[in-house]
């Protein structure tokens, strides 16, 4: 039996020639971490939680929280982890009384001006500064005077998406080094100096740049806040979906925060050959538009009038009417076009069924968008498609086949199909353009699946209701060649169904397919048949990491 | 010791370079040219000569140019004159810049040389404005006569030398604060290592030297290290040494002795202060700068003013600002301003910093105000001692404790009457009826 509650020192393992990793000893226990990290993800590698605020595994270091406070073998002060170089044989020690006492002395510090506003602070729930304050803080402070204001610097919009408070922030410089050395817009700075220290723009401009709402993510307390979510809800109520951003086809890694059906917002979720912890403020902010819907239920428009019905009425008269048209005119006389906004189970499906009634006419189009610009560890990726999944959507084979006609000789009018079957009514712009919608209104029957009406849902004859991103699974392929998983965040209320479910029911009315696959399965099915689904690693498939906003302590998220 | 450094300062024309050279001046600089010194003899020179530098570190400059790597790989070396001289109490580099500016560029000219250094810059501070002014027309003198810019005097030497005047702030005097700011950038202390050596202004090697300093290359390579080894009161502390003497004695001003003065000659000396003001007695005395903690009026005694005496009495010379208070100057008043200094300059990046200096000022605010409670000396202390020794990046925060960690250790009784008394006890308003609060 021993009483030394210290961990066996273990001697190092002699180094073998040229490795890539170092040893270091973390409070008596070697462990051997790469080469090229900060001790501080060396540490939480090994296990061991280094608390901080400034520091941040893509911006600069700059030591200057204080938090991160450990001794270090050899050297007779206090050190802070962030600035320490690795290097072999480094001894860490991260539990002595030194290391307790200083870092709750900078937490201390941090908190005599803070306000402690938590009750009514968006931050409240993932705020490092509470974590930390939880963890190696003391309840009780002897400080007695007023605490420092920021007169015009508090609860005030600094650009269109972000609004600052300076009362609460700690001056980590986490913003500032963002939008210096990710955005590279530089729009904020130090103002002043000591106690009365600010981050503000430089010249009262806005935080205006494509990303500013990464600001508020980095910072680690409520200082910066996202203004589309101020006191819309507390964090801890939010459930966190991973999922990709629909806004362009990079595919950005992101994570869905709903409560009771609703979607509050999208976070970035790590993922560093795509996004890395950066989402767009486009991307961001079209997680509102998930919620939007004004169809949500089948109709069929008979004689002028729009009836309601049930969803497996409405595709059996679908399918009714593709039965006729093929026995009429082949089924050559029908159009299927799929979207670059649904993912590939669905857009495989399609393309199957077309497959399955022999018809070549099917297609998908996307949208020239605004150029997207986000920032991975290898680099700048740019999206230049206003939908998701334009790539995925082809290669599940939505190209017109041998003999067939797409969406172009359609509009133009020299294809003239009796059935068209649109997956997505907001398949691209030309669903809101009338001569479009006209083109496609000249076939007999028309019919799609939709989430908001639109000039096409207005005049298809068969209306379905479908379900939004958040409502289902399934995968989008980015502009990589990355097949990226989404997940369901919340159910559809009925009769809403995702599209492939819908997809699924048409099948079966037309004798093909099974009602009861899911999209694991369509995914090993694709997996099968389409050639580069074969063998993608699941990383690929499901490569980001959640993420809370502020807080990057997570485990491996190097 | 006749005076070395201040030699020419009281001679009418002392800035013009006719007189500089009429005098000897930049006579070192053609003697190490026309001798052919390499830059390492210059270096060994510095070396031998003991000199440490004058800015308040101490440390050994020869052994500072020393850690310029032998490969710089391409990258030029810089060599910076801290003229930033913001330490209060400090006024030893402004009298040398107005009234001997060509000593001050013959040094940075020889100490270039020494360390292989193309363009050198004097970082002075804002509110110098002479200064800044006399010896940007000292620069363009020499420029004109050859001793700066290409190829000088024949020579396969080159130096540009320009005069960078700062914005104000103390903590550009700093090295790497003084770097980041000579850069265009927020005046914030670098993390080191790099040292500036290694990594200095613009990526590159460089060596930050004191002004004083300099203008002792000077002294060296005309009188020979031996000469300057010779002066001081030991192989340790060597040279002439300029004091700044401030506070309530006869003659304040600056004062060049040897380094090893005693500090209660250079108060009582008929050379130097010549004793208090109305014969008041010493109560405390700042023999540093507002960096070094305070000497008690028993400590005065014996205390050698170089880097190692004061260093043996628990303060250290600094920048050699001696701070002399009297019998009726309330201690805590004097820890007051001194806290309201550091709070108001800390450049606000390390929390530790940022947060504790206004709150210690708060605290003797409090105190001094008469509404101090028993319970803050302890908090004061507390305070101090998790602000410093490895908490920040740079040495602000202990230099910022140390007045009035140093006081509330040596004074704690006149603490102790502030807070049961609510008033001071002694000065001004040690009458004075207590402060209600």
């Amino acid at each position: 039996m021993s009483a030394n509650p210290e961990p066996p020192k273990a001697p190092a393992p002699p180094p073998p020639p040229a490795k890539d990793t170092f040893t270091v000893i973390f409070d008596g226990r070697p462990v051997e971490v790469p080469k090229n990290l900060n001790l501080i993800d060396a540490a939480k590698l090994a296990g061991v939680e280094i608390p901080h605020f400034c520091y941040h595994p893509r911006l600069s270091v700059v030591g200057q929280c204080r938090m991160c406070l450990v001794e270090i073998e050899g050297m007779p002060k206090i050190q802070a982890a962030c600035t320490t170089p690795l290097k072999d044989g480094l001894s860490v020690k991260t539990t002595t009384e030194k290391v307790r006492s200083s870092r709750a002395a900078t937490m201390e510090f941090l908190l005599i001006n803070h306000p402690l506003d938590c009750p009514i602070c968006d931050q409240a729930g993932e705020c490092t500064l509470q974590d930390n304050s939880f963890g190696y803080g003391q309840q009780l402070s002897e400080y007695d005077e007023a605490k420092r204001q920021y007169p015009t610097f508090d609860r005030t919009p600094i650009g269109p998406n972000v609004i600052a408070d300076m009362t609460r922030c700690i001056q980590c410089t986490r913003c500032i080094r963002f939008c210096q050395e990710i955005a590279g817009t530089s729009e904020l700075t130090f103002l002043d100096r000591g106690g009365r220290t600010l981050v503000w723009t430089h010249d009262g401009g806005p935080l205006a740049n494509e990303w500013s709402a990464c600001a508020a993510d980095v910072c680690p307390v409520g200082a910066l806040t996202v203004r589309q979510f101020r006191f819309r809800s507390r964090v801890w109520y939010l459930q966190k979906t991973p999922s990709i951003c629909p806004g362009c086809n990079i595919g950005c890694n992101n994570s869905i925060e709903a409560r009771e059906n609703v979607v509050y917002r999208f976070l970035p979720r790590l993922n560093p050959d795509v996004n890395d912890y950066w989402l767009c403020d486009h991307g961001r902010f079209l997680s509102e538009s998930l919620n939007l819907r004004d169809v949500s239920k089948a109709t069929w428009r008979e004689a002028g009038a729009v009836r309601d019905l049930p969803v497996p009425a409405a595709v059996d008269r679908i399918a009714a009417e593709i039965r006729g048209a093929i026995e009429t005119k082949g089924a050559a006389s029908i159009f299927f076009l799929g979207s670059a906004h649904l993912s590939n189970e669905e857009n495989f499906l399609l393309r199957k069924l077309a497959d399955h009634l022999a018809c070549p006419n099917r297609d998908v189009v996307v949208d020239r968008g605004k150029p997207r610009k986000i920032k991975s560890q290898k680099g700048w990726i740019t999206g230049e498609e206003a939908a998701p999944n334009f790539r995925g959507a082809r290669e599940m084979g939505l190209t017109p086949g041998r003999g067939g006609y797409g969406l172009e000789a359609v509009l133009s009018g020299k294809s003239a199909p009796d059935v068209v079957i649109a997956a997505d009514a907001e398949f691209g712009a030309a669903a809101d353009d009338p001569a479009a919608v006209a083109a496609l209104r000249k076939a007999k029957f028309l019919a799609v699946a939709a989430r908001r009406s639109n000039a096409l849902t207005r005049a298809a004859d068969v209306v379905l209701p479908a379900a939004s991103l958040a409502e289902k699974d399934g995968t989008f392929t980015n502009l990589q060649g990355r097949a990226q998983k989404f997940e369901r965040a919340f159910l559809s209320k009925p009769p809403v169904r995702a599209h492939w479910e819908l997809l699924l029911l048409l099948a079966a009315a037309l004798g093909w397919g099974d009602p009861d696959w899911t999209p694991a399965e369509l995914r090993a099915r694709i997996a099968e048949e389409v050639p580069g689904y074969g063998d993608r690693p699941e990383s690929e498939l499901d490569g980001g990491r959640l993420l809370k906003k502020g807080d990057f302590a997570w485990k491996g998220a190097l | 010791m006749d005076p070395v450094l201040t030699a020419r300062i009281a001679k009418p024309g002392s800035r013009g370079i006719d007189g500089y050279v009429a005098d000897g001046g930049y006579g070192a600089w053609k003697k190490v040219l026309s001798e052919g010194w390499t830059p390492e003899r210059l270096t060994e020179e510095v070396k031998k000569s003991g000199l440490r530098g004058r800015g308040g570190a101490g440390f050994p400059t020869g052994v500072k140019w020393g850690f310029i790597p032998k490969d710089t790989k391409g990258k030029p070396v810089y060599l910076l004159c801290n003229a930033d001289e913001s330490e209060p109490g400090t006024f030893k580099d402004r009298l040398l810049m107005e009234k001997d500016p060509h000593q001050v560029v013959e040094g940075v000219i020889l100490s270039a040389y020494a360390i292989k250094c193309r363009d050198a810059y004097i970082y002075i501070r804002g509110e110098f404005y002479d200064g800044a002014r006399i010896l940007e027309a000292a620069v363009a003198e020499a420029y004109a006569q050859g001793f700066l810019g290409e190829k000088i005097l024949g020579s396969a030497y080159s130096l540009d030398l320009t005069v960078h005047r700062g914005a104000g702030a103390y903590i550009c005097g700093e090295e790497t604060g003084l770097i980041e700011s000579l850069e265009g950038k927020r005046g914030q202390p670098r993390i080191k290592p790099p040292f500036p050596a290694v990594s200095g202004v613009f990526g590159a090697p460089t060596i930050v030297n004191n002004v004083e300093t300099l203008a002792c290359v000077v002294h060296i390579v005309n009188r020979g290290a031996e000469w300057f080894a010779k002066i001081g009161r030991n192989e340790k502390n060597t040279g002439p040494k300029l004091y700044c003497l401030s506070g309530q004695v006869n003659r304040p001003g600056v004062y060049e002795a040897a380094l090893g003065l005693q500090l209660k000659d250079l108060i009582f000396g008929d050379a130097y202060g010549g004793g208090m003001k109305d014969g008041r007695k010493v109560k405390a005395v700042i023999p540093g700068g507002a960096s070094a903690n305070m000497l008690t009026a028993a400590e005065i005694e014996d205390c050698p003013l170089d880097f190692d005496g004061v260093a043996a009495k628990g303060s250290m010379l600094g920048s050699a600002a001696i701070i002399v208070m009297n019998e009726d100057t309330c201690i805590v008043d004097a820890a007051r301003n001194l806290s309201k200094f550091f709070s108001h300059e800390s450049c606000g990046q390390c929390t530790p910093c940022r947060e504790g200096t206004p709150w210690l000022h708060k605290v003797l605010d409090r105190i001094e105000e008469g509404a101090g409670r028993p319970e803050d000396i302890a908090l004061l202390e507390r305070i101090c001692n998790q602000m410093a020794n490895g908490m920040t990046i740079c040495v602000f925060a202990d230099a910022a404790i140390a007045g009035p960690l140093s006081s509330v250790k040596k004074f704690a009784d006149e603490y102790r009457h502030h807070v049961e008394n609510k008033r001071c006890l002694v000065g001004p308003r040690a009458e004075a009826a207590a402060v209600t609060v």
